[in-house]
């Protein structure tokens, strides 16, 4: 039997370690994969392993619990675990979406298991999309708006060079760097990439790779690499981006 | 005729009274004269309607008759003090001279007791009226007592002074009234807005109080305290009881320090150090403090609450939503004079924290209150991140 991968994202130490504990008691058949001390490492943690099912503690620093949710979609099961009170979490139960309230307490986290179980033993059963309930979410608790980059700051030579966002073609993680490549020159940032992606718009700037954020408007095709991989092809630029498969929906129609 | 006299003047009064209560009655009057009396009524403000009203219901019916009896039988006693200094006018003359009098003043007081604002308004025009109304008292009197008309210009001077002396006897009382009760609705309106400031100033500290309770009643503040101290209790862990008594701490004298209006540094700064400990055991590595209060500065005196609000608000909005974390530095220092607080963090700064005013006006308005001008509240940018809220204090010689 293969163990269920888990990614568990919760930014106070004991809160997590506490978590981490009841999950090995209440669930010993599943395997936490990643464990995140804020947003911006729960997504890339997440695209790196690919895991069934995420806990995700709203209120954290960088990508928010909501905004990783949204990003995760259909792609595995979310389990909200918040500290915000009866009232905001009426909205859940609109949905169908899990959520614990903490302090987490033992009974209800192996409820929560239970149901989990079930969806994932009925296979067929995809987990439900949540973009439009997380939506809605975001706007109703408090302190949930993000706040976007305007402007890059690059080390180039000697200069600290400043470069408007909209202007940046795309993104490609370098290890603790970012790649930033413009219409004629390209910069390094000092920000890794997974940083750098809670202060994009989502909406203008499109991760397709777990190391690679584009500009949407400077996207010219896609095309097919080879039977399974699909690459993009950009405006004003030679460079061929490799879209992997999580993201390869972006480009179906 | 007497009953039907009566009557018109009852059914009168009580359409006034009506219009007193319900301006927008006056609408509803039959044009005319009552109309022009009703909307004269309706358009007064609501508290010289009240007291026209209240004077309307005291004196009606018998008691108004019982008045203007009363006011009678003193007029008339003064035209016959009048008679016996002048025979001049004769006995009823006298009286008639004396009762005109006496009545038209009495109406002029009464509106001048309850119009006062007008009669200060409209000086020139009140005036002018005073002046017109004596000229052709004097005409009707001349022509009254059958003087001839070429006499007139004999008696002219006679007549000015008399007229003047008429006046100045009608206006004097009229404006004095008018003036006294003008300063007396002017005190009244003065205590009234002192009254609205105190009232506010007090919903001011209530709602500070208010917003301290929620706080630490905050189910994020509460709740993710409780969990730490069930997952260190766990263990057996000895910093639970740490992490407990740290939060005892903070609970009981935040209680406390929310019914005092002004606490020492000294205090206020053992507050704050609970909070932190709280929060450092929770956030772990990610917060880092430091505090340093010198000695001469403990007893100084500011407004409870206002150093928590801040610290918290450099938890929230500066260091929770970084990535790294960073560090919070609380300090207090003499400064060209004055005492300078400072709530310093290493977060994420001003302009990526929506909302990190929230509680700043009251901090601004509360110290204002306690030191005046020479208090406030300043907000930097830290080098190379984070957020300095500066607090500046008068230092008060004991």
């Amino acid at each position: 039997m293969t163990m269920t991968t888990i990614l568990v994202a919760e930014d106070e130490p004991l809160m997590r370690e506490r978590l981490l504990e009841m999950l090995a008691q209440s669930w010993p058949e599943a395997r936490v994969v990643q464990v995140a001390e804020n947003g911006n490492d729960a997504w890339d943690g997440f695209l790196e392993h690919e895991p069934e099912v995420a806990f995700l503690d709203i209120r954290m620093p960088g990508l928010s619990g909501l905004e990783v949710a949204q990003r995760i979609g259909k792609l595995a099961h979310v389990v909200f675990v918040t500290a915000y009170d009866q009232y905001a979490v009426d909205a859940f139960d609109a949905g169908a979406v899990d959520y614990l309230l903490k302090p987490v307490q033992a009974d209800r986290l192996e409820r929560a298991v239970g149901r989990l179980r079930e969806k994932l033993d009925a296979a067929s059963a995809p987990p439900a999309d949540l973009g439009h309930l997380l939506q809605h979410l975001k706007s109703a608790l408090p302190g949930m708006r993000p706040e976007r980059i305007k402007w890059l700051k690059a080390n180039v030579g000697r200069q600290i060079r400043l470069i408007d966002v909209e202007d940046v073609l795309f993104f490609q993680s370098d290890t603790k760097y970012t790649r930033v490549k413009l219409r004629d020159s390209e910069a390094l940032v000092r920000t890794p990439l997974k940083d750098l992606l809670s202060g994009l718009d989502p909406d203008r700037f499109w991760q397709i790779h777990r190391g690679i954020v584009v500009n949407a408007g400077a996207i010219a095709a896609a095309e097919r690499a080879d039977a399974e991989r699909l690459q993009v092809l950009l405006r004003d630029c030679e460079e061929k981006l490799p879209v992997s498969r999580t993201f390869a929906h972006l480009f179906r129609d | 005729m007497w009953t039907k006299v009566s009557n018109w003047y009852r059914e009168w009064e009580d359409e006034q009274v009506a219009v007193l209560r319900a301006p927008e009655l006056a609408a509803q009057v039959k044009p005319g004269y009552r109309r022009y009396f009703a909307d004269r009524l309706a358009a007064l403000d609501a508290p010289k309607r009240q007291q026209i009203c209240e004077f309307s219901l005291k004196y009606r019916g018998a008691r108004l008759r019982g008045a203007i009896a009363w006011l009678a039988l003193v007029f008339t006693l003064c035209g016959v003090l009048l008679h016996f200094t002048s025979e001049r006018y004769g006995w009823i003359g006298s009286i008639l001279f004396a009762n005109t009098i006496g009545f038209s003043l009495t109406l002029a007081l009464i509106g001048a007791w309850f119009d006062y604002d007008r009669i200060l308004k409209q000086k020139r025009r009140m005036a002018l009226a005073v002046v017109a109304f004596s000229i052709m008292g004097l005409a009707f009197g001349m022509v009254l007592w059958g003087q001839a008309p070429d006499s007139w210009l004999v008696r002219l001077p006679n007549m000015m002074w008399g007229m003047l002396v008429g006046i100045l006897c009608v206006s004097a009382p009229v404006l004095g009234i008018s003036l006294w009760r003008h300063s007396q609705a002017k005190a009244t309106q003065a205590r009234l807005e002192q009254q609205a400031e105190q009232d506010r100033l007090a919903r001011e500290l209530s709602e500070s109080q208010l917003r301290l309770l929620r706080a630490q009643i905050e189910p994020h503040f509460l709740f993710n305290t409780l969990g730490a101290v069930q997952q260190l209790a766990q263990h057996g862990a000895p910093r639970a009881a740490e992490l407990t008594a740290n939060l005892i701490a903070f609970l009981r004298s935040s209680m406390r320090d929310m019914r005092c209006e002004q606490v020492s540094l000294a205090t206020e700064f053992a507050l704050v150090e609970s909070y932190l400990k709280v929060m450092q055991v929770r956030m772990g590595e990610r917060l880092r403090y430091t505090i340093s209060l010198p000695r001469a500065l403990e007893q100084v005196k500011l407004p409870s609450m206002i150093l928590l609000t801040l610290a918290e608000n450099a938890i929230k909005h500066g260091i929770e939503p970084s990535l790294r974390g960073g560090e919070v530095a609380l300090s207090a220092r003499l400064e060209d004079g004055a005492i300078r607080i400072s709530v310093e963090d290493s977060g994420v700064g001003m302009s990526a924290t929506p909302g990190a005013g929230t509680g700043l006006e009251n901090v601004r308005s509360r110290l204002q209150l306690a030191f005046g001008a020479a208090a406030g509240l300043a907000l930097l940018d830290g080098d190379p991140t984070g957020l300095i809220a500066d607090i500046t204090i008068p230092q008060l010689t004991p």
